[in-house]
């Protein structure tokens, strides 16, 4: 289902490395979905970023990022004080995204687009539209196989339910 | 009017807050009329509105009104609905306008909110029309008298109050003035809808959870309780500000301060603690200011961060928090890239700022069946309401609580 946005037979990314970007969005969402944030941050490079921005600010021109992690380190730290000191309502998530967009680019990184609806619910079993947003991503090929080297989650709902508490 | 009742306070000193106050449609009713109503209440900053025609929505309470700059660069603030049917005429949250008009029958106001014209005055073919007595001078938009101190702009409903120097009061201008005497500029918006009564966020501003409930504020620095601090009151107009200096205490001073709590732990660190290592803006070591003004704004610093927070009533169990975070026209590149890194540290989904949303939806949730309880506000002692040069205090929280009932026990419609 992706579709290249990219003129020409040659700027088409290729069907593996299409596989490979569709692992690695499939990888990003189930992982946070069945809790296991602690491989959130092996899906970026050693500096990739993560950053969760408002469509407001964006709209604005307003460079106020609601989240700004510039390493791994800062996104392991995320969830070492998620697991360990932060306080915040225990929910479960779900991610529904749609099928990404995917440009190569010139450096050979691929930007890949995609919406997300994110739903929360509680230990009752009681369901809420947490998010919906975008993602912006410039995806890289490495030796470890493809990982995000920045992944922007841009909201639509900037208006916060409550807080921000696990990745989004 | 008569028949509503205001809250009844258990204890004189205000050691004891009803639950009732958090939880009540007929107290959420009174205190529009006189909280809200009765105040300066801020609206924004100057430099949001920066040219004539700019216009933001702001709210007084529940109230929406428009914050405006005429022709000639004047701020003016009106009700955003119109004065013929009461429809919503200003229909985007920000934008530029010389004129607004009320979509639905067409009436047209001004950059002041005054009645420039309407259709079919004078009827069609000489029948219907408005009576010859109509006088558009009397029919503008609902207007509010509004001043700015220093860039901040607030609006007032009350035809008696005083100026909003005197309001704003001699122990918080300079608090302000440390800030915004410097040229700010927005750097964003953030924006939480949560799920509590709006002055438990003001609770939640003035007492001494900082570094109880916030592991990250406590275990890297950002706020102890063994540091140098300061609450400082203006009991009569109901503000107070809280700082929190770094002194170099002694780590057996601070093991001893978190003694029964599992708050502090010296075995953590960072990954990357790099966002922390920025230059601070202030060589005078503070760390925390939190200034707030009554009834509804909080102005402040975390570590190197600059924001207003308007907490902005949607009900009697929910609250907008809006945030403004500031930087400076001096700031230089690396100083903003310093303030965008240490966003981290605040809003939706800062280290600190996440908790204070979630310490609401508890308190909410926790007191839901409780209304003829009381809470229980004796940290720091009982009685006068004095400052304090430490944080294990609510002194400030009985304070806030004393203007609040003050303002609620007093009866009639001076407002409009």
């Amino acid at each position: 289902m992706t579709k290249s946005e990219a003129s020409g037979p040659s700027a088409r990314a290729d069907a593996n490395l299409v596989l490979d970007i569709n692992d690695l969005l499939d990888d990003y969402t189930s992982l946070i979905d069945r809790d296991d944030l602690e491989r959130w941050p092996d899906l970026f490079v050693a500096d990739g970023v993560y950053r969760v921005l408002s469509r407001e600010n964006i709209e604005r021109g307003l460079t106020a990022p609601l989240v700004y992690y510039y390493s791994q380190g800062m996104m392991r730290d995320r969830v070492t004080t998620l697991r360990d000191a932060l306080t915040y309502e225990f929910v479960y998530t779900r991610h529904v995204t749609s099928p990404p967009r995917l440009r190569l680019r010139a450096d050979g990184d691929v930007a890949v687009t995609s919406s997300f609806s994110i739903f929360q619910s509680t230990e009752a079993g009681v369901t809420r539209t947490f998010a919906v947003g975008a993602y912006e991503d410039i995806v890289t090929r490495t030796e470890r196989g493809v990982k995000f080297r920045s992944r922007d989650v841009v909201l639509d709902t900037f208006g916060v339910l409550n807080n921000i508490a696990i990745p989004l | 009017m008569n028949t509503r009742q205001t809250p009844e306070w258990p204890a004189s000193d205000f050691t004891r807050v009803p639950f009732r106050v958090f939880m009540d449609e007929d107290i959420e009713q009174l205190e529009q009329e006189r909280v809200f109503d009765r105040v300066w209440c801020y609206l924004g900053m100057a430099i949001e509105v920066p040219g004539p025609g700019d216009y933001i929505v702001a709210y007084v309470g529940r109230t929406e009104v428009v914050l405006s700059r005429d022709e000639e660069g004047r701020l003016a603030a009106f009700v955003n609905s119109c004065s013929h049917r009461g429809a919503q005429v200003v229909r985007r949250i920000r934008g530029n306008a010389m004129s607004h008009t009320c979509p639905y029958h067409q009436w047209c106001f001004g950059a002041r909110g005054e009645l420039l014209g309407l259709p079919l005055l004078r009827g069609v073919k000489g029948k219907g029309g408005m009576p010859e007595d109509f006088d558009k001078t009397a029919h503008g938009l609902k207007a509010l008298r509004v001043e700015e101190y220093k860039g901040l702009v607030f609006g007032t409903f009350s035809p008696t109050i005083g100026s909003l120097h005197d309001y704003l009061g001699p122990r918080m201008r300079p608090q302000i003035d440390r800030i915004f005497d410097r040229k700010p500029r927005v750097l964003g918006y953030y924006r939480q809808r949560i799920p509590a009564n709006w002055k438990l966020y003001l609770e939640n501003l003035k007492d001494h959870h900082g570094a109880l409930l916030h592991l990250f504020h406590a275990t890297f620095g950002i706020a102890r309780p063994t540091m140098t601090a300061r609450v400082a009151l203006d009991v009569e107009r109901g503000h107070s500000f809280t700082h929190l200096a770094d002194n170099d205490e002694d780590k057996v001073q601070v093991r001893a301060a978190y003694a029964g709590t599992e708050q502090y732990r010296e075995d953590y660190r960072l990954d990357d603690p790099s966002f922390l290592q920025v230059e601070p803006d202030y060589d005078d070591r503070v760390t925390n200011v939190i200034m707030s003004i009554f009834p509804n704004l909080m102005l402040g610093q975390v570590a190197n961060t600059f924001q207003t927070r308007a907490i902005r009533p949607k009900g009697k169990d929910e609250f907008e928090l809006f945030w403004t975070y500031l930087a400076f026209e001096d700031d230089d590149d690396e100083a903003i890239e310093g303030k965008l890194r240490q966003s981290n540290f605040i809003g939706p989904a800062g280290y600190i700022s996440l908790e204070d949303g979630e310490a609401g939806r508890m308190v909410q949730i926790g007191i839901a069946s409780r209304p003829h309880d009381s809470s229980f506000v004796e940290m720091g002692g009982r009685g006068a309401l004095e400052d304090a040069d430490n944080i294990s205090t609510e002194v400030a929280v009985r304070a806030f609580w004393k203007r609040y009932a003050e303002a609620m026990a007093i009866d009639g419609d001076d407002r409009r």
